[in-house]
C-alpha cells in the first residue's frame, strides 16, 4: 500500500504539471482582460499602463515559469516562515499576487476557508449523515412509503436548483417569518453562547440548501449500494446462521455496502474546498466559490490560475484517497 | 439407511406452501401483479433421508428451499420442523430454531461475506447462539476447517483468496458449524468443476453418515440426484409434478413432466442408451406471472386432455409412497 | 469583536438615554450596516478603478473638494474652490492653488499638509504605478508643496477646467507617510496600506476582508467632534442586486444598498413592505438613438456607413429625425423599463443643472400628430402598405442595439409608435461583448453602425462635458481610415459645431462654459444626429431608521456619510 502510494503520488506530479500548463494556457487565451472592469472612460494608455504594471507584457510562457516558481517555491516557503519563526534568505519573495485585490492569493484562499470550510464543508457532513440513514431505510423497505417519499425528496433535491431552493428558504424564513438571517457575517467570532448561537443561525439555511442537495446525491448511492448488497446470498447466509435482523442489516449488508459510498463521498471533498458558488452568492457567504466566481469576472489571472489549481491538486488527491480508502476497506483490493 | 429413514417420523412436513413475489410497476411502483415461484407444495422430508429436488431452471427449486427455510416469508402454507410450525414464528423464536436448518448455497463465492474472514464467518454464528470461550471458539472452527478437509490456517484469509472448490467447503463447514439437522443443499455443486463436483458430493455423503443430516438436495442434474438421493421430487412452474423413491421414479415415472426430463439423460448401459426415446417438450415454460389455469404443464403436455386446460390436477399419492399431479396417471 | 460591538452598543444605548435629545455624538448611533452587491476588492481607489472601490474607500480618504448632489463642486478639506476670479485660478489657466483648512488631521493623528497631497500626486503619476485613475492627472506639469497648508498644481497646457486632481472620490489624498515606500512597481506590495488606509474621512478601517467585508470604525481624529454618528459600519459585499434590494427593503437586515438595477415593478413591490425607501440620483448617463447621417445600404461595399459613401437617404432630413423623436412616448419607456432610474430627456448632456438645455424639451410629451404634419409638409407621403415615401425613397429602418432585456422592450415600443406615423421598422439586437467590443474586423459594432440608427448609453466623467463634447467633431468620425475608432458614431459633421467646441476648450468660469455646452448639445439635437431618449440613474436604498442619506450621482454616493444617523 506504501509503494502504491508513493508511486501515484510520483505520478501525479507530471499530471499536475500538465493540468497547470493547460489552465494557464486556457486562461490566458481566453478573451476577458483585466483592465475590461474599469469605466470606458479610463483613457487607453492608462488601461496600456496598468496592465504593464500586472506584467501582462511578458511573453507568455516568461509568466507561467514565474507563476510556477511563485507557486512551488515561494508560496511554500513562506508558508514555512510562518509557521517556524525562521527567515529562508532574505525572506523577500515575489508572492502570487491577485489582480483586483494586489494581496497575496494564498492569504486571500486561507482567509476564506473558515467560512467554506463551515458552510459547505457543514452541508456535506450533514448531507452524508441524513443521507446514509434515508438510503438504508429506503433500501431496506424498498418501495414503501418511506422509500417512495425518499425518492420523491431527493428527485426534487438535485433537480431543484440552489438558487431556487436558497431564495425560497430566504422568502420564508428570513422575509416572512424573520427568524433567521439572509446574509452571512464572515466577520461574526464565536466567542460565546449568543455568538455561537448567532453562528449557526446564520449557517442554517446556506448549509441546509446544501445539505439537501448532497444528501439527494448520496442517499441515491446508498440506496442503490444497500439493495445491492441485500439480494446477495451472503445475506442469507447471515439470515440463516440466525443472526439478529438488525447484525444482519447493520453489520453485513451496511458495511459492504458503504464501501462504494464511502468512496464517493471522499471523491466530492474537493466540492468542499471548490465552494458552492451559487449557495455562497445567495447567502453573501463569500468562501472559496464567491472568490473563484470574482475572479474569472474580472479576469484575475492569478487568482483563477492558483485557485482552479489547487482545486486539480485535491482531485488528484482525493482520487487518490478514495483509491487508498476502497484498499482499506474492501478486503478483495490489494494494491502493489 | 433407506429402510431406516422410512420408519421414522418426518423430520420436516411441507402443507400447502406458496411463495407469491409482488410485481411492482409505474410511478410510484404499485403492486401490480404477482409471481407464483412456489404453488402450494405439500410433501415431508423423512429424518436422515436425501430428498432430490429437480427442475429446469426457474422453475422455483430455490424458491422453495429458502422459503422452507424462513428465508423468504412464505405466502401460505405450513412448515412443520420437528414438530413446530416454524412458519408463523417471528422474530426471536424463529432466530432460535435457525441453528437446527442450514442451507449451502448454489453460489459459493456469492454466500460468503467478502469483508469477513473465513474464521469470523464460521465463528458468527457460535457467539449469536452459544457461549464459547474464544480458545473453545478457534478449536470449533479449526475441527470444522478440518471437518471439510481444509487447512486450520485458513481461518485468517478473505473468501476472495479461495478456489471456487474451497469456497464451497467453507460454505459447508459454516453451515456445519451450529450442529443443524437440516441442511439444503441449493445446487452446491452446480459452479464446481467435474473433478471438484465428485468430491464434494462425496464429502456431503460422508458428512451425512457421520453427523446423521437430513439433506434437502436440489439440483438439476438428474444424474447426481439419482446418486445421491433417497426420494426425488421433480417440480414445473412453481407446482410439485411427482414425487416418490428415487427407484420408484426413475424406473416408472408417472408424470409426463418427469418422463420428459428423464428421457433427456443420457444412461450408462448403452443397451438401453440405444432404445431410449427422447421426448421433445415443445414451446417454452410459461411465465410464473401468469401461469395456465389448469395444469400448469398443459401448454406443452404431450398428452394433455381438454380437463387440463382448466382443471387443476390434485396432489395424490398415485402409489404407495408415489405422488403425482396429473389427471391421467394410473 | 463581539464583545467590543456589543460593549458599544452598551454605551450608545445609555449615552442615548444621558443625551435625551442634546446634540449628537460621535458614535451615538451603534452600527450602520451598507450592502454593496459587489464587495470591495482594495481600498486604494489608485489602484482599482470599480465604484465598488472608490466608494467603499470613500469613507477614509477624502479628495480636497468634492460635487454634492447637484454637481456643484464644495470645498472639503480646502478653505474655498480657487477660481480665475478669487485668484487660486492663474489668467493664463495653466495653475491652480489649493488652500488647505487648518488643523485636519490624519487619523493617526499627525496633521494633514501639502506634503500629502503632492505625494499622492506623484504617487498616481508614477508610470510604473498603472494608476487608474491617472486621468485625472493629464497634463499635469508638477505638484507643489508652496508651504504645509498650500498646494499648487501646473499644467503644461492652458486648462479650462482644472479641477481634474484632487477634486471627487476618484481623486482622493494618501498620506506620504503610509504610501512612500510604496511608489511604482512597489505600490501592489503594499498590501497592508492598500487595505487600511489611513485617512481624513469620518471612519478608519478596523477590519478589512477582500472582496468581502470592511468593517470601519469612527475615526477618533475626526474634525467634527460630534461626527459620525455610528460608531461602527460593516460594508458588505455580495450576492445581486435583487437580494441587495431585498436586504434592506424586506428584511432589515441592512441599512443602505447600493446599484439597485433591478425591474421597476420588483423594486417597487419590494418597497411596499414598508421598511425603507428607493432613492435615486442622476448623473450624466443618456440612453439616446444615434442616427446614422451616412448611408448604411450594404451594396456601398467598403463605402457602407462612411462619409464617402453619401448622406444617409433620409435620416438627414431634419423633419424626419424630428417626426421620429415626436412620435415616441418616453414616459413609457421609463415606465416600462427603468422606474426609478430613468427619467424622460431631451438632452445629450442632461446634468448638471447649470449644463442642461431646455431648448429640446418639445420632446417630452409624445405628439403623434404634430409628427405626422411635419412628414406630410416635408412631402412623405403614405404609400400603399402605409409607409411614408418620396421620390421612391420609403422611411423603412433598420433599428439595432445591444442584447438586454430592457433594451428589446424599448425596441419593441418605439417599433410600434413608429408604425403610427408610417415608419417601418426592422428591429436587431447584438450581443453586448460583441456591440461594445470594437472588435475592428466585426461588422456589429457600434462603431461601424452598420444600420439606420441605434441605441445604447453613454456618459461622461465629472461634471464638465468638453471631452464628451469633443466626440461628435468631423475629426472623430469612425472610418476605415482609422480603424473604426472615434466616438462620433452618427458621423455628424459641422464647421459651425468644431468651431464652437474650439471656443469651449478656450473658456474658462463655469458659466461661460455651461452656455456654449447647451449651444453644442442643441446642434446635435436640431441636426437630428442624437435622439436623447432617457437620463438614467442610479438607485439605492435605505431604511427607513436611516437619516441623512443625500444620494449623489456626481461624487461617491456615501460622500456625506459623516452626516448620516438614526432616525426613529
Ligand atoms: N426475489 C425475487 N423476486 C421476484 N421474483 C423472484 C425472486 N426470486 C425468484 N423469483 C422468480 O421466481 C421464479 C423461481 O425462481 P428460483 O430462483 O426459485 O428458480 P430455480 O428453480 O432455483 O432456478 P435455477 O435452477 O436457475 O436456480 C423465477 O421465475 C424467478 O424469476
Ligand atoms: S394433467 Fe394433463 S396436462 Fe397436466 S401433466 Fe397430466 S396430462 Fe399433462
Ligand atoms: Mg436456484
Amino acid at each position: 500500500m506504501l509503494t502504491f502510494t508513493i508511486r501515484r503520488l510520483l505520478l501525479a506530479i507530471p499530471t499536475l504539471l500538465a493540468i497547470s500548463f493547460i489552465i494557464f494556457a486556457i486562461l490566458d487565451l481566453s478573451p476577458g482582460d483585466p483592465t475590461s472592469q474599469i469605466p470606458l472612460t479610463v483613457p487607453p494608455e492608462v488601461r496600456e499602463h496598468i496592465r504593464t504594471s500586472l506584467g501582462l507584457d511578458e511573453p507568455f510562457i516568461v509568466r507561467y515559469l514565474l507563476w510556477l516558481k511563485q507557486f512551488f517555491i515561494n508560496e511554500p516557503l513562506n508558508i514555512l516562515e510562518e509557521w517556524t519563526g525562521y527567515t529562508f534568505g532574505d525572506g523577500d519573495r515575489l508572492r502570487i499576487s491577485s489582480w483586483a485585490t494586489r494581496s497575496p492569493v494564498v492569504d486571500l484562499i486561507v482567509e476564506r476557508l473558515p467560512q467554506t470550510l463551515w458552510v459547505v464543508g457543514m452541508s456535506y457532513v450533514v448531507g452524508a449523515l441524513i443521507a446514509i440513514p434515508i438510503g438504508v431505510i429506503s433500501a431496506y423497505k424498498q418501495y414503501s412509503w418511506f422509500d417512495q417519499v425518499g425518492t420523491f425528496v431527493s428527485m426534487i433535491g438535485f433537480s431543484v436548483p440552489t438558487f431556487f431552493t436558497g431564495l425560497l428558504l430566504i422568502v420564508i424564513f428570513a422575509v416572512n417569518l424573520q427568524w433567521l438571517p439572509s446574509i452571512y457575517d464572515t466577520t461574526l467570532r464565536v466567542t460565546d453562547w449568543s455568538s455561537f448561537v448567532a453562528q449557526i443561525k446564520q449557517m442554517i439555511m446556506p448549509t441546509m440548501v446544501l445539505a439537501l442537495y448532497n444528501a439527494s446525491q448520496i442517499s441515491r448511492f446508498m440506496r442503490a449500494s444497500m439493495l445491492d448488497n441485500l439480494n446477495q446470498d451472503y445475506v442469507r447466509t447471515a439470515r440463516a446462521k440466525g443472526m439478529k435482523e438488525k447484525t444482519v442489516v447493520l453489520v453485513h449488508v451496511l458495511r459492504n455496502s458503504l464501501i462504494p459510498v464511502v468512496t464517493v463521498i471522499a471523491l466530492g471533498v474537493p466540492q468542499v474546498f471548490g465552494g458552492a458558488i451559487i449557495t455562497e452568492q445567495i447567502f453573501k457567504v463569500n468562501g472559496l466559490g464567491q472568490l473563484l466566481i470574482i475572479g474569472i469576472q474580472g479576469a484575475d489571472i492569478p487568482l483563477v490560475q492558483t485557485l482552479t489549481f489547487i482545486f486539480a491538486v485535491l482531485i488528484v488527491l482525493f482520487n487518490l484517497v478514495a483509491d487508498i480508502l476502497y484498499g482499506v476497506l474492501d478486503p478483495r483490493i490489494r494494491y502493489d | 439407511m433407506l429402510d431406516a429413514a422410512t420408519e421414522s417420523a418426518p423430520l420436516v412436513r411441507i402443507q400447502g406452501l406458496s411463495k407469491h413475489f409482488p410485481i411492482h410497476a409505474g410511478l410510484i411502483r404499485r403492486q401490480v401483479g404477482v409471481i407464483s415461484a412456489v404453488d402450494r407444495l405439500t410433501f415431508d422430508i423423512r429424518r436422515g433421508e436425501t430428498l432430490g429436488l429437480v427442475g429446469e431452471s426457474g422453475c422455483g427449486k430455490s424458491t422453495a428451499g429458502r422459503t422452507i427455510l424462513r428465508l423468504y416469508e412464505a405466502t401460505e402454507g405450513a412448515i412443520i420442523f420437528d414438530g413446530t410450525d416454524i412458519a408463523g414464528l417471528s422474530g426471536e423464536q424463529l432466530r432460535r430454531m435457525r441453528p437446527r436448518m442450514q442451507m449451502i448455497f448454489q453460489d459459493p463465492q456469492a454466500c460468503l461475506n467478502p469483508r469477513m474472514t473465513v474464521g469470523q464467518i464460521i465463528a458468527e454464528p457460535l457467539d449469536e447462539h452459544g457461549s464459547l470461550s474464544r480458545a473453545d471458539k478457534r478449536a470449533r472452527v479449526e475441527e470444522l476447517l478440518d471437518a471439510v478437509g481444509m487447512n486450520k490456517g485458513f481461518a485468517n484469509r478473505y473468501p476472495h483468496e479461495f478456489s471456487g472448490g474451497q469456497r464451497q467447503r467453507i460454505g459447508i463447514a459454516r453451515a456445519l458449524a451450529l450442529d443443524p439437522d437440516f441442511i439444503v443443499c441449493d445446487e452446491p455443486i452446480a459452479a464446481l468443476d467435474v473433478s471438484i463436483q465428485a468430491q464434494v458430493v462425496n464429502l456431503l455423503e460422508d458428512l451425512q453418515e457421520r453427523l446423521g443430516l437430513t439433506y434437502l438436495f436440489i439440483s438439476h442434474d438428474l444424474s447426481m440426484v439419482r446418486h445421491i438421493a433417497d426420494r426425488v421430487a421433480v417440480m414445473y412452474l412453481g407446482k410439485m409434478a411427482e414425487l416418490a423413491s428415487r427407484d420408484a421414479l426413475y424406473h416408472e415415472p408417472l408424470h409426463p413432466y418427469t418422463r420428459a426430463l428423464l428421457s433427456a439423460v443420457p444412461v450408462a448401459d448403452p443397451k438401453i442408451e440405444a432404445t431410449r426415446k427422447r421426448v421433445i417438450l415443445q414451446g417454452d415454460v410459461p411465465s410464473p406471472a401468469n401461469p395456465p389455469k389448469g395444469c400448469r404443464f398443459c401448454t406443452r403436455c404431450p398428452i394433455a386432455v381438454d380437463k387440463c386446460q382448466w382443471e387443476v390436477p390434485e396432489w395424490r399419492e398415485a402409489r404407495p409412497g408415489h405422488f403425482v399431479a396429473c389427471h391421467l396417471a394410473e | 469583536m463581539i464583545k467590543s460591538r456589543k460593549l458599544m452598543l452598551a454605551t450608545a444605548a445609555a449615552l442615548a438615554l444621558s443625551a435625551t435629545g442634546a446634540a449628537a455624538e460621535r458614535g451615538a448611533d451603534g452600527q450602520l450596516n451598507i450592502l454593496y452587491w459587489q464587495a470591495v476588492s482594495v481600498l486604494n481607489p489608485f489602484l482599482s478603478g470599480g465604484t465598488k472601490d472608490v466608494e467603499g474607500s470613500s469613507l477614509v480618504l477624502e479628495p480636497l473638494a468634492r460635487y454634492d448632489e447637484t454637481g456643484t463642486m464644495v470645498p472639503w478639506l480646502v478653505e474655498d474652490i480657487p477660481t480665475v476670479e478669487n485668484g487660486g485660478v492663474s489668467e493664463d489657466l495653466t495653475t491652480i492653488t489649493w488652500k488647505i483648512k487648518d488643523g485636519i488631521k490624519w487619523s493617526d493623528g499627525t496633521p494633514f499638509t501639502a506634503e500629502d497631497v503632492a505625494f499622492t500626486a506623484a504617487y498616481c503619476m508614477d508610470e510604473s504605478g498603472g494608476c487608474q485613475q491617472a486621468a485625472n492627472f493629464s497634463d499635469v506639469a508638477s505638484v507643489e508643496a508652496v508651504d504645509p497648508l498650500t498646494v499648487k498644481v501646473t499644467f503644461a497646457v492652458p486648462k479650462p477646467f482644472p479641477y481634474g486632481p484632487f477634486v471627487g472620490a476618484q481623486s482622493p489624498v494618501l498620506q506620504k507617510a503610509q504610501f512612500q515606500d510604496c511608489m511604482g512597481a512597489a505600490a501592489p506590495t503594499c498590501t497592508e496600506a492598500n487595505f487600511h488606509p489611513i485617512g481624513t474621512g469620518p471612519f478608519v478601517v478596523q477590519d478589512f476582508k477582500a472582496n468581502d467585508v470592511v468593517v470601519f470604525a469612527a475615526n477618533p481624529e475626526f474634525r467634527d467632534p460630534e461626527k459620525p454618528a455610528f460608531s461602527t459600519v460593516v460594508f458588505k459585499g455580495g450576492g445581486d442586486a435583487a437580494s441587495a434590494a431585498r436586504s434592506v427593503l424586506e428584511t432589515g437586515e441592512f441599512d443602505y444598498a447600493w446599484n439597485l438595477q433591478v425591474e421597476p415593478e420588483i423594486l417597487s413591490q419590494m418597497e411596499a413592505a414598508g421598511r425603507g425607501e428607493l432613492v435615486s440620483a442622476f448623473g450624466t448617463s443618456v440612453e439616446r438613438f444615434e442616427v446614422n447621417m451616412t448611408d448604411p445600404d450594404p451594396a456601398l461595399g467598403d463605402k457602407r456607413s462612411t462619409v464617402e459613401g453619401g448622406p444617409h437617404p433620409f435620416l438627414t432630413d431634419p423633419a424626419v429625425t424630428k417626426a421620429l423623436s415626436l412620435a415616441i412616448d418616453r414616459e413609457i419607456l421609463v415606465e416600462a423599463g427603468y422606474g426609478a432610474a430613468g427619467q424622460v430627456t431631451c438632452n445629450l448632456v442632461p446634468a448638471p443643472e447649470a449644463y442642461a438645455s431646455t431648448a429640446n424639451d418639445w420632446c417630452k410629451t409624445q405628439d403623434i400628430e404634430a409628427a405626422n404634419k411635419l412628414l406630410d409638409d416635408a412631402g412623405w407621403v403614405a404609400g400603399s402598405d402605409g409607409i411614408r415615401e418620396k421620390d421612391g425613397v420609403r422611411l423603412s429602418m433598420l433599428y439595432q442595439t445591444s442584447t438586454n432585456s430592457v433594451r428589446q422592450g424599448t425596441q419593441a415600443l418605439i417599433k410600434q409608435m413608429w408604425s403610427e406615423i408610417g415608419v417601418e421598422t426592422e428591429l436587431r439586437n447584438v450581443d453586448a461583448s460583441v456591440f461594445f467590443g470594437g472588435d475592428p474586423a466585426s461588422p456589429d459594432t457600434f462603431q461601424k453602425l452598420y444600420a439606420d440608427v441605434e441605441m445604447f448609453t453613454n456618459n461622461f466623467d465629472g461634471t464638465d462635458p468638453q471631452s464628451y463634447l469633443a466626440s461628435w467633431r468631423c475629426s472623430e468620425i469612425p472610418s476605415p481610415k482609422n480603424n473604426w475608432l472615434g466616438g462620433n458614431n452618427p458621423r455628424y459633421c459641422s464647421e459651425e459645431y468644431d468651431a464652437l467646441f474650439e471656443e469651449l476648450s478656450k473658456t474658462a468660469g463655469i458659466e461661460q462654459r455651461a452656455v456654449i455646452a447647451k449651444q453644442l448639445n442643441d446642434m446635435l439635437v436640431e441636426a437630428g444626429a442624437i435622439i436623447p431618449l432617457i437620463h438614467r440613474g442610479g438607485v439605492s436604498a435605505h431604511a427607513n431608521s436611516l437619516g441623512g442619506v443625500v444620494m449623489n450621482e456626481w461624487d461617491s454616493e456615501l460622500w456625506n456619510i459623516a452626516d448620516w444617523h438614526r432616525v426613529e
